[in-house]
């Protein structure tokens, strides 16, 4: 992925699947990508995996960014993984942010995630990383 | 006293010109706000009995109790004999924040404990589904039965649940709580069902739902209805409650989840306060008068940073600001009425837990426990050290969170005087600042037109979203530290880890197994309950809720009674009332 150059701005969809509520570090890593330069779109709460693939074949974007917080996961990133197989953007970058025991990570990654931002990230962090893979020089 | 105060200016001002201006050039990364001191100077006119009071009585500043019932050492030492002091958590005591899986699992936890000799009632927690009004087989529960709690669809969960609460521990004797919003009047059925199944009156009912919704939308987003029907739910609860069961708390409402969200201390205190006047508003817009309801009105905890001494002067600002606003817009009379009663006071929040070096988190809750006790709470260190590692709370941790709660109350006599900080120009300056911030935004959302318009406009989630986001951003520039993430991270410091030497009371297989077990039950439940009667129940449901001045309880009471599922019920109310949809964050 990091030899295909995005043109014009990164989009970024940030989006809260299942059922938890805590949203607040899915808004706050809106707010910063934003703020960093990316086009963000935010799904808001409790989105099936149907949806955020939807969402993402819908605004044409380059990173899916999920927030989870509810220990859910394993069964949510699979699903989601599977959806977007489905619907042939299997390819697109996906991020995982919230609370993720250490031993899930390497399962995550296995499931196709390009990386998981836990407790304490940056998100200057997480941009650069953004622009790294894809790319990027200048977002 | 002028002339005196005159002497003091004077004295000040020579102080800040000569000693403090000479050790500012010394130290020139210092300014006088580094580290301030406050003199009478910063207190004109402080008037002891307006401001502060005696404990336990208005404003409530010093206290909302005369004295601590903890205080007492001799009592504390027998009670930590048996590990009765009510910790943050404990193998012996079943009211720590529990769930897990299905009903019987839970059950099993709870029989557990009261083999034990655990006495008290549970402390529910229920999984997501349960919280967004969703039953097991729904498609949007996929996942997440049983998860973040005990499943519960139905009364039948329920009587499986309270199996082990039967004799001296039955419904009348122990106190419930059920961290529940949304859907809380469906539990709130279901508890009367159940106690109507055996034979207790509803008024010797002791329970605490949270029923709090209108945080849910600023901060824990656990809704369904749009904000305005879901004050109608409220008032239902509250009416319902205060005719048939007195003795339950209406609500528990919560500022915690709110800062915890991100929102600033001034802003947790506003929004709070601008919740509980929406909710003490529906009671007095039914017809009550307030000293009826208002002393059934709990609070969850005020707290969540790990600023030692401002949380001590929020808890005192909470304390007056609460007792003023029923006092002096609400007209109440009765003492009662007028104090915030919290589980526990002052604490950190989870928010200031650090998955880096995470025994350094119970030192800061350490510090959130001691904060609690200067401000008239209880020695409760909170969260258990291993929060952020999202793996549910080890017994190791629970066991230390414990002992230092012990250890602050036997060891530190730190209960041995309350208030201590009463009438100290530092902590008194402190209060009337958050206090006076605190109406000033409180203030705004009056001129919007309270908190369900200022929920409905987005107004109070944006501000926290916003507030998060400054957090965040103080985080990343070094404006605010926190040791082990952004400072204190080089080669030579030693990344501790912890493990888990005791297994968890929840068998993790069962966990995995709980979704397909709960799922095989209900359907098994569907096809054995009267269909013809769910449907008419329903139909009936449907035709009251649109009805505003119908109170549902007393229909759902009937609905759960004939295994009607909280799936059902909120499917039909999502018809009438509509569901949330949340205000755009940018």
């Amino acid at each position: 992925m990091a030899d295909s150059v995005v043109k014009g701005k990164v989009r970024v969809l940030i989006a809260k699947p299942g059922l938890d509520g805590h949203d607040q570090g899915a808004k706050v890593i809106a707010y910063g990508l934003k703020d960093a330069g990316f086009e963000v779109i935010y799904t808001g709460l409790r989105r099936t995996p149907e949806d955020i693939a939807n969402a993402a074949l819908d605004e044409d974007v380059d990173v899916i960014g999920l927030s989870i917080l509810s220990g859910a996961h394993l069964s949510i990133v699979r699903r989601l993984m599977a959806v977007m197989d489905e619907k042939g953007i299997g390819d697109k970058m996906v991020l995982v942010g919230g609370i993720v025991p250490d031993e899930d990570i390497p399962r995550l990654k296995e499931m196709g995630v390009a990386e998981v931002f836990v407790s304490g990230t940056y998100i200057t962090q997480v941009a650069e990383y953004i622009k790294d893979k894809l790319g990027i020089v200048q977002a | 006293m002028n002339e005196d105060l005159e002497k003091i200016k004077a004295a000040g001002k020579a102080w800040e010109e000569g000693p403090l201006a000479k050790a500012l050039q010394r130290f020139p990364y210092l300014n006088a706000e580094s580290a301030r001191f406050y003199s009478p100077a910063d207190l004109e006119d402080f008037d002891f009995l307006e401001k502060v009071g005696f404990p336990g009585t208005y404003p409530y500043t010093a206290g909302t109790f005369p004295i601590e019932p903890m205080a007492g050492l001799a009592r504390l030492a027998s009670m930590a004999g048996k590990g009765e002091i009510p910790g943050a958590g404990g193998q012996t005591r079943a009211a720590i924040y529990s769930g897990y899986g299905t009903p019987e699992d839970t059950r099993d936890y709870y029989k557990g404990l009261l083999e034990k000799g655990g006495r008290g009632g549970p402390n529910l927690a229920f999984d997501l589904p349960t919280q967004c009004g969703y039953d097991s087989d729904d498609p949007l529960s996929e996942g997440e039965v049983g998860k973040v709690g005990v499943c519960v669809d139905t009364l039948a969960d329920f009587e499986i649940i309270y199996e082990p609460y039967r004799g001296d521990l039955d419904l009348d004797n122990i106190a419930s709580n059920f961290t529940i919003n949304a859907p809380a009047n469906i539990i709130i059925a279901m508890y009367a069902a159940l106690a109507e199944e055996r034979g207790i009156p509803l008024d010797k009912l002791r329970a605490t739902p949270q029923n709090d919704i209108l945080k849910e939308y600023i901060a824990r987003g656990t809704y369904i209805f749009p904000p305005a029907h879901a004050l109608r739910m409220f008032r239902d609860s509250l009416v319902f409650m205060t005719e048939h069961m007195p003795n339950i708390n209406v609500t528990s409402i919560g500022g915690y989840h709110i800062r915890e969200a991100g929102a600033t201390r001034e802003q947790d205190l506003a929004f709070s306060m601008a919740n509980a006047i929406a909710y003490l508003q529906v009671g007095v817009d039914a017809g009550l008068n307030v000293d009826e309801f208002a002393p059934r009105f709990t609070f969850n905890a005020f707290g969540g940073s790990m600023e030692l001494i401002k949380e001590v002067a929020f808890q005192r600002a909470a304390r007056r600001m609460y007792a003023r606003i029923l006092r002096e817009r609400f007209g109440a009379k009765d003492p009662r009425s007028m104090r915030i009663r919290q589980a526990i006071g002052a604490h950190i929040g989870p928010s200031s837990t650090t998955l880096q070096r995470p025994l350094n988190n119970l030192t800061r809750a350490v510090i959130g426990a001691v904060a609690s006790v200067l401000s008239g709470g209880r020695p409760l260190p909170f969260p258990p050290y291993d929060e952020p590692l999202g793996l549910g709370w080890s017994v190791e941790a629970l066991q230390l969170a414990q002992d230092a709660g012990r250890i602050i109350a036997c060891e530190s006599r730190l209960l041995e005087c309350t208030d201590p900080f009463a009438g100290s120009y530092c902590m008194e300056s402190l209060t009337d600042e958050i206090e006076g911030a605190a109406w000033e935004e409180l203030e705004k959302i009056e001129k919007q037109g309270g908190a369900v318009a200022a929920i409905e406009n987005g107004y109070m989630q944006r501000e926290v979203s916003r507030s998060a986001y400054e957090r965040q951003r103080a985080m990343e520039s070094g404006a605010r530290l926190v040791v082990g993430v952004n400072c204190f991270t080089g080669e030579n410091e030693l990344e501790v880890s912890t493990n888990r030497l005791v297994a968890n009371p929840y068998d993790p297989e069962k966990r995995e197994q709980a979704e397909e077990k709960q799922k095989a039950r209900l359907a098994e439940l569907k096809r054995e309950r009267d269909g013809r009667e769910v449907a008419r129940l329903l139909a009936e449901l449907e035709s009251l809720a649109a009805q505003e001045e119908a109170n549902l309880l007393p229909h759902l009471v009937d609905c759960v009674k004939a295994y009607v599922t909280e799936g059902e019920i909120c499917g039909v109310l999502r018809g009438v009332f509509g569901e949330y949809k949340a205000a755009s964050p940018f």
